[in-house]
């Protein structure tokens, strides 16, 4: 079996070596992040199978947990990390063509370092690493959303960086309450030790831990960062933000609430704090008249409905959950990639500018058009079978509460398409008019190359296109893993007996 | 009216954090995995200074995620700050002849007691971090006070990149060797001498060069800029 | 008095960690805002810290033969903090490397007048 630890440490070794690289030729750095998330993908979906019932428990440097940090790759650590490489992969074949100017050295490397904290932190089996490889996934997209340094990119990024850092100090704050007062570093010995004392005297940790992490999965209120920093960062960062990133945070808080603390108590109130963040995220998306900004919005409101799935807290919510996560990724990546280059070819951001596109681009815009269904929820794309999952274990769950929350997301969905179905519409049905508006964004050359998308754009969009038809048609190839995965979450006491044996 | 909204909100932390504190003694005694660490660190590792055999061996993931982290923060400020306007070369006055001289004399010890620190670090209190950070504050005084002199960006961004191929590569070859990650596979040596240890000597020289070069790069990037 | 002397460490960490925070949430300049983090990242150094105290200790080192265990300190908490604090300057370093460029783009430091994100 592949140890996977050469999941983080190869990745990680051949960031560190592409200024190397980069001495011996100049072109050279942006094609290995294709390669280590191309070799990170080929791990993951070998370990998968073999993780499926047993997690893979690595420990680092050879001791005995709790003495040492340990990896823990069960089936939701290692599909995530299939995901991750999936969408690395995908996004850095895009942006192959689409970084042209400024330091690209740096731009491939703060990339795939995004990737390898990723990475870590759906691996990790003790609570600091994850705080570590947390700050890793932090700084590098602090980092990546101002790399352009123009003015919205660096107010963007200041924003985010400040709101960041102070959930990273609040999450620091709370390991150290559980350390001192628990004496263990290890998730699994925590889980252990806390069950004994049970979760509601652990109130105040929980909370700083579940606000720290909060800020990065851009639960509401929690997520003024968000819209402005996915739609001021170069097209490639929007798609892993939004992608990679948040789901990843919403991992963590999910990972804390689920398995170190075991709090059944607080699942009612994260209900009803995903189906607020729904909302908002549509309302607010309803009325953008920025493209960039329309998504970002609608990553809020997806994410508020993955993590109103999540707190069902039944294997079938749980696995809706994972489930709708998986879509987002997939939908909401490609959406952005069309996105950068609709925008490079309109010369601005706003819907309005991006009239009859469907014509002088029709790939990029089909795609787009696919990516906005599967989002929104229509057969037979990956949308449909993962919100009908949610739905189904809402009402399974046979209380008034959820049914309630339910009938709230789905009025969300119906207003989500009003927004996309108004964007396709733009594409495709109106006339060839080009409105010059005052939200243009400055070029390089005097006119943007005629026809579509260059090829390195168009391949990883239409493999986007192929995964979401695929999956959308044979659920049933991702559910399995997808219900081992919920089970792994939901069930503390084989987490803990499988870390301790 | 906004201080005020803040001192409430804080005064509603205060009031949790301080619920929160009761259960944690000040001074009481040793967790389980404290004692583990003092009590066996010596001869399951071979160092003497445990907290480094701590951060080093035990928990040597979190000092690889934290080198990476300081490698990303300089890489990110050397990205945002490549893009903007060089300002002018300001005329300022050249220093003194006593400044400039006494920088210069200085700069050697400084460097030289850097590396006593990152060397000493399984021996005596300190380490990679502590010895890289005196280095370049070396630099920061040359910078200061001589300010012709600048180090040349390949060599540093070269200590950089090799001090975290170093480590990553001394994980992959305990992992080769000992049939885990970062595990000890050089021979411990006799405690209390300079060669003990294992690998931890020679990870916190890695540790060592790589965080001199980079704060010293991060300085001369902000010093450019103004 | 003896319940002064244990919480005294931990008030003085706390109230570094709400002084940076007071300085986050009200003040207007981004410098102010940056070192008001600065001082947040100290204050929960100090709390780290704090933990691993016990009574009567010293440094975990075995600089000679035949020092007592049990009167040294807990190395852990040491370590986290050696790994908080470089991830702290680096967050720091990153926020001023973006103060610079906001001020080159903006010709101020003024949070209230750098909004052009709207709505």
């Amino acid at each position: 079996m592949v140890n996977p630890v050469l999941l983080i440490a190869v990745p990680l070794g051949l960031a560190f070596a592409i200024p190397l690289l980069a001495l011996l030729s100049k072109a050279a750095a942006r094609y290995v992040p294709p390669v280590a998330s191309g070799f990170n993908l080929i791990i993951s979906l070998l370990l998968l199978p073999e993780v499926l019932h047993n997690p893979a428990i690595v420990s680092i440097g050879g001791w005995q947990p709790p003495f040492c940090i340990s990896l823990v790759a069960g089936p939701v650590g290692v599909l995530f990390a299939a995901i991750i490489a999936l969408a690395g992969l995908l996004v850095s074949v895009y942006a192959l063509d689409y970084i042209r100017e400024g330091a690209t050295g740096k731009y491939h490397m703060l990339y795939l370092f995004l990737l390898t904290g990723a990475t870590g932190v759906v691996l990790t089996g003790d609570i600091f690493n994850l705080f570590v490889f947390f700050e890793i996934l932090c700084i590098s997209s602090y980092a990546l959303v101002a790399y352009q340094g123009d003015r919205s990119g660096i107010e963007s990024g200041v924003k985010y960086l400040i709101q960041g850092a102070v959930g990273s100090s609040l999450l620091l704050i709370g390991i150290g309450l559980l350390y001192g007062q628990f004496g263990t570093l290890n998730m699994a010995d925590l889980a252990e030790k806390i069950a004994s004392v049970g979760s509601m005297s652990l109130f105040v940790p929980m909370v700083l831990l579940i606000t720290g992490l909060g800020v990065e999965a851009a639960i509401f209120p929690l997520n003024a960062w968000l819209p402005d920093a996915h739609s001021s960062a170069p097209s490639s960062v929007s798609a892993i933000l939004s992608g990679v990133a948040i789901e990843v945070g919403l991992y963590a808080v999910a990972r804390v609430v689920f398995t170190v603390f075991g709090a059944s108590s607080i699942f009612l109130f994260l209900a009803f704090l995903g189906v607020l963040t729904l909302l908002v995220g549509e309302m607010c998306a309803f009325s953008q008249d920025n493209i960039k900004r329309m998504l970002a919005y609608s990553s809020i409101g997806q994410i508020g409905l993955i993590l109103f799935a999540l707190a069902i807290a039944t294997t079938h919510g749980v696995t809706g959950g994972l489930f709708q996560l998986v879509s987002h990724t997939l939908s909401k990546a490609l959406l952005f990639l069309a996105a950068g280059y609709m925008i490079y070819r309109a010369g601005s951001m706003e819907i309005s500018a991006l009239e009859g596109m469907g014509r002088k681009m029709p790939l990029t815009c089909f795609a787009f058009t696919i990516g906005a269904f599967s989002l929104v929820g229509l057969p037979p794309f990956i949308g449909f079978p993962s919100k009908f999952l949610v739905v189904r274990a809402a009402l399974a769950t046979q209380e008034t509460i959820f049914i309630v929350l339910i009938s709230v997301a789905l009025l969300g969905t119906v207003i989500e398409g009003a927004y996309f179905f108004r964007v396709v519409q733009v594409l495709y049905f109106c006339g060839g008019r080009h409105e010059k508006s005052s939200n243009t964004i400055k070029k390089e050359e005097s006119d943007p190359p005629a026809g579509d998308a260059p090829v390195t754009a168009l391949v990883p969009m239409f493999v986007f296109v192929a995964l979401i038809v695929i999956v959308g048609v044979y659920p049933r190839l991702v559910t399995d893993v997808l219900g081992s995965a919920a089970s792994e979450l939901l069930n503390r006491l084989d987490y803990i007996r499988s870390v301790f044996t | 009216m906004r201080s005020g909204i803040a001192i409430a909100l804080l005064a509603i932390v205060a009031l949790g954090i301080g619920l929160a504190l009761a259960k944690v003694p000040f001074g009481g005694p040793k967790t389980e995995v404290g004692r583990h660490y003092v009590d066996e660190g010596v001869e399951e590792t071979g160092a003497a200074n445990i907290v480094t055999s701590v951060v080093v061996s035990y928990r040597g993931f979190d000092t690889l995620g934290e080198v990476t982290v300081l490698f990303i923060a300089a890489t990110g400020l050397g990205a945002v700050l490549s893009t903007g306007r060089k300002n002018a070369a300001s005329e300022k006055e050249p220093a003194s002849l006593v400044l400039h001289t006494g920088c210069r004399l200085l700069f050697p010890p400084i460097l030289i007691f850097g590396a006593y620190i990152f060397v000493h670090g399984h021996l005596s209190p300190g380490g990679g971090f502590q010895g890289g950070a005196i280095i370049a504050s070396g630099f920061l005084l040359i910078y200061l006070g001589c300010r012709e002199r600048r180090i040349s960006r390949t060599a540093s961004g070269l200590a950089e990149s090799l001090g975290g191929l170093v480590f990553v590569a001394i994980g992959l070859l305990g992992l080769a060797f000992g049939s885990h990650f970062l595990s000890n596979f050089l021979p411990r040596g006799t405690v209390n001498t300079l060669f003990s240890g294992g690998i931890i000597p020679i990870i916190y020289v890695a540790v060592g060069f790589k965080v001199g070069s980079e704060l010293a790069g991060i300085i001369d990037n902000l010093i450019e800029e103004g | 008095m003896s319940l002064l002397n244990n919480y005294a460490y931990y008030a003085g960490a706390f109230g570094l960690i709400f002084i940076g925070l007071y300085v986050i949430l009200t003040k207007r300049n981004l410098i102010k805002v940056i070192v008001g983090l600065g001082i947040l990242d100290t204050g929960v150094n100090l709390f780290l810290i704090c933990l691993g105290y016990t009574s009567k200790g010293t440094a975990p080192i075995f600089s000679r033969a035949g020092l007592d265990a049990e009167l040294m300190v807990d190395p852990v908490p040491q370590a986290l903090v050696l790994t908080a604090i470089v991830i702290g300057v680096a967050v720091l370093a990153l926020a001023l490397s973006l103060a610079i460029r906001l001020y080159q783009h903006y010709g101020t430091l003024d949070l209230r007048k750098i909004r052009e994100q709207r709505w």
